[in-house]
């Protein structure tokens, strides 16, 4: 890097009060011209509504902003984007049933005169701006809501280069992205780089940070904790000073030798089918690994959900066994009784009501629970009383917060609704485990939590089936691996055979 | 007792804005806002009959009120009241026309009722069905229905249980052991223990909705259907049953109007109650227990219409229908306050 290189962004003092509550605390910190810059913290240190009150989304308190060395107040989006910066935000703001070429131009449509749209002027130049900047993308009459998550993303970036932004804010770009996504993502990052463009990058995830950027900003609590050459610093220190104690990323706790394992033990599941078989045997973590895509996704919802999913993805033909027991076509109320528990994959659409809280949430799945139920006048009611007193006592358990139950699950960060997720899910002691993407956007702190728990429950003798796009949490937990390609099992990996680079091979189907 | 008072803060500034509009489209219109006002007072409260009347008003309100309110809460939409409601008031006349030898009162009530519910209910679970089983949006076919219960009602009434002594279009009379008996301090006006009736409904319908388990499963798929889904709430069971409870409470106009006031299926009786219902649900926001208010309210605005029409020179019936607009318009403007507010934080 220049040793002295122009500043295209600075906080001097930036201060951003809610009531009492500081959300940001008199930010400092620059960002290089032509670089990619990490913004990091865990969720609710402040890093959006610092990179908001740059955008203009919300005025600063105190402090200024300075662009390109210059101070400026921004009153506004459209003014923030007048001044050449441009944001992503994590929940795309496209117009789904529009093309993607009207997405791109609206509000700057080249026109003969206003209301002659000039299609073709904008195709040619939308499609110099992508051979400028190394892009590749001519899906330009294609409705957005056809697109894959990851080419949405990559309109949202063209619509920003369209409307010449030089400052490229990204919150959160990976969340949404399957793993090749990414790596796309970030060549086309380093090319717009390299072309002069400032790319700030909201995230919480140490590695690709590490990876990707120049420099660092880690914030706290509001505060910025400080900033660091990325090439110079590592993730323990990273980690550190985004929570504020040491963490670390593996598992530290004993694995224990289960006698059942010491024999050679009965599966107490058994899956059969022409494409998928698998088989979990008492007390082990089995790890299903695989580029999203591939049939976990299917799999999992027919092993949770075999009443709907059973006949839609496996057109019925297949032999799934519990302790011995047919399940055929149950439903997931029957496999619960069974002792079968589940995290679904995807939280916010799959687990949680939003606008309900944190005891209704508890409930769902255990509505029908005779410990919080019971028989009325009216049929079977629920018994608010008790399920408030089990939501407290795992509120403690499990540290959620805020640590009142009234709170709405789509008012708390990821991390506190998957320990909500997780504590829903041990919470009638299941001896079978369905686990999906447990850490997806979850904080540091949060992690190593739900790590512990779910290893805790091997060794107690419980059984796991855990899905993970993350290869190392699988690494770092499992005990056998299974790997999914083209829909089939494509793979298998005792422990003492994980190898990355091995396991990534058959991912990608070799 | 806080929240409470919140929560009851904004339906009320609504209605008070929407209020004070259509005070001003009065005094436009060269009439006094006090005199309308009085004359509203008046004619809702002037009386034991003037309120009996208007809780005869009230009362099929609040049942359609329920029958909107509770499908909302599944995530459907239910614009088939009025349809409902023709189904409910048919099958309580028919049961008075087949069961007319029953003479003890109770049994003969509690007959009418029932088939009134079943009529509506049967009514309400044909679109259930269709959205369950083939996806069919209910607001479409819920409109349907109507036509087809209005059309269908009225080839009964006509046709084939047409009272031979009357020379209107309507039906046999129900026997007088079907009737319910008003309060004398009424002085005529049709309305007995059945309001009391249907304000202990609401409280059951409201205490059942979130302390049951069917209620919990019915708003957790209006929630979210794909979170219902997964942990084993169908949703296709859900809204079938939402619809059935609903056309059922839609079909209990039939015990007010049958069994309470004319005594017979007559045609063109109800005044829109069941798209009536539709507003009265939304004043109430949702809330089950704010339909009480909220259809007390209309059906003094129904029962003032008439006399605004008589009373006053200027002002007639149809401004009794601008104040009903222009008071959902206040409620639904809430959410105007909030912007202002948001704009205000910014």
């Amino acid at each position: 890097m220049n040793p002295n290189p122009p500043v295209a962004i600075e906080f001097k003092g930036v201060s951003k009060f809610f009531g009492n509550f500081h959300a940001n605390r008199k930010l400092s910190f620059s960002v290089a011209k032509g670089s990619i810059h990490g913004l990091i913290g865990e969720n609710g240190a402040g890093k959006s509504t610092a990179m908001k009150v740059l955008f203009g989304v919300q005025p600063a308190d105190e402090g200024e902003i300075l662009i390109n060395g210059k101070p400026v107040v921004i009153r506004n989006p459209v003014h923030a984007m007048k001044l050449g910066i441009g944001m992503v935000h994590q929940h795309f703001m496209l117009a789904e049933s529009e093309t993607v070429l009207d997405n791109i131009v609206l509000g700057h449509e080249p026109a003969l005169f206003p209301g002659i749209l000039l299609r073709n002027k904008a195709r040619t130049q939308l499609a110099r701006i992508c051979e400028e900047y190394g892009l590749k993308f001519d899906k330009w009459d294609v409705p957005v809501r056809d697109l894959s998550v990851g080419e949405q993303q990559r309109v949202e970036i063209i619509k920003l280069l369209y409307q010449q932004s030089d400052v490229l804010i990204l919150d959160e770009p990976t969340a949404v992205l399957t793993p090749q996504e990414v790596k796309e993502l970030f060549t086309n990052l380093r090319k717009l780089k390299q072309e002069g463009k400032t790319i700030i990058l909201i995230s919480h995830k140490l590695k690709e940070v590490l990876e990707f950027t120049d420099a660092v900003t880690v914030m706290r609590r509001g505060e910025v904790v400080g900033t660091k050459v990325t090439s110079e610093t590592n993730e323990d220190e990273l980690a550190e000073m985004m929570v504020g104690r040491k963490v670390s990323f593996t598992y530290q706790g004993p694995r224990k030798i289960l006698s059942a394992q010491a024999r050679e033990p009965k599966p107490v599941l058994k899956f059969v089918s022409e494409r998928v078989s698998i088989e979990l045997k008492p007390g082990e973590i089995l790890g299903v690994a695989g580029v999203q895509g591939n049939g976990q996704t299917e799999f999992l919802k027919a092993l949770s959900n075999p009443a709907v999913y059973g006949e839609k993805y496996f057109k019925g033909k297949y032999d799934y066994h519990i302790n011995g027991r047919e399940i055929g076509d149950a439903d997931p109320i029957r496999l619960r009784q069974m002792g079968v528990g589940l995290v679904p994959e995807d939280r916010l659409s799959e687990a949680l009501l939003k606008k309900q809280d944190m005891t209704e949430n508890f409930l769902l799945g255990q509505h029908e629970d005779p410990r919080y139920t019971s028989w009325g006048f009216l049929g079977r009611m629920i018994d608010r009383g008790k399920a408030k007193a089990a939501v407290e006592k795992n509120i403690q358990a499990f540290d959620i917060r805020p640590s009142f139950s009234t709170v709405w699950a789509g008012r708390m960060s990821g991390g506190n609704q998957q320990k909500l997720v997780m504590a829903r899910l041990l919470d009638p002691q299941p001896s079978i485990l369905y686990i999906a993407h447990p850490t997806r956007g979850v904080d540091v702190g949060a992690i190593e939590k739900i790590h512990d728990a779910i290893m805790h429950e091997r060794n107690m003798g419980k059984s796991v089936i855990l899905f993970s796009s993350e290869l190392d949490e699988l690494i770092d937990l499992c005990d056998r691996m299974v790997v999914f390609f083209d829909g089939r099992v494509h793979g298998e990996f005792a422990r003492k055979d994980f190898d990355p680079w091995a396991i990534e091979k058959v991912m990608g189907g070799a | 007792m806080k929240r409470l008072m919140k929560s009851l803060l904004k339906p009320i500034a609504g209605v008070l804005l929407g209020l004070s509009l259509a005070l001003i489209v009065t005094w436009f219109a060269g009439e006094s806002p006090l005199k309308v006002l009085k004359v509203l007072f008046q004619s809702s409260f002037g009386s034991g009959y003037d309120f009996g009347m208007t809780l005869f008003y009230s009362a099929p309100l609040i049942l359609t009120g329920l029958a909107v309110s509770i499908p909302i809460r599944a995530g459907l939409f239910n614009v088939g009241g009025e349809g409902q409601l023709l189904m409910g008031a048919m099958a309580a006349a028919y049961a008075g026309v087949v069961g007319k030898n029953i003479a003890s009162p109770l049994v003969a009530i509690a007959f009418a009722s029932g088939m009134a519910f079943l009529g509506g209910g049967l009514w309400g679970l044909i679109p259930g069905v269709l959205k369950a089983k083939r996806g069919s949006h209910e607001v479409i076919t819920t409109i349907m229905m109507n036509f087809i219960a209005a059309g269908l009602t009225s080839y009964v009434t006509l046709y084939l249980i047409k009272d031979p002594e009357s020379s209107q279009a309507e039906t046999i009379p129900v026997p007088p052991s079907f009737h319910l008996k008003p309060f004398e301090s009424f002085a005529g006006a049709p309305m007995g223990w059945l309001i009391v009736a249907l304000i202990v409904l609401v409280v059951i319908v409201h205490y059942w909705m979130w302390n049951s388990v069917r209620g919990y499963q019915l708003k957790a798929v209006g929630e979210n259907e794909t979170a219902a889904e997964t942990y084993g709430i169908s949703r296709q069971k859900a809204w079938m049953f939402s619809m059935f409870l609903a056309g059922g409470m839609a079909g209990l106009v039939g015990v007010v109007e049958v069994l309470g006031n004319s005594h017979r299926f007559k045609l063109g009786f109800s005044a829109d109650y069941g798209f009536v219902g539709i507003a009265v649900a939304l004043l109430a926001r949702g809330n089950i227990l704010g339909i009480i208010p909220a259809a007390f309210l209309f059906g003094i605005l129904q029962k003032g219409a008439a006399s605004l029409d008589l009373e006053t020179d200027k002002v007639t019936r149809d401004l009794s229908y601008i104040i009903q607009g222009l008071i959902i318009l206040g409620v639904v403007s809430e959410g105007l306050f909030e912007w202002r507010k948001k704009a205000k934080n910014a």
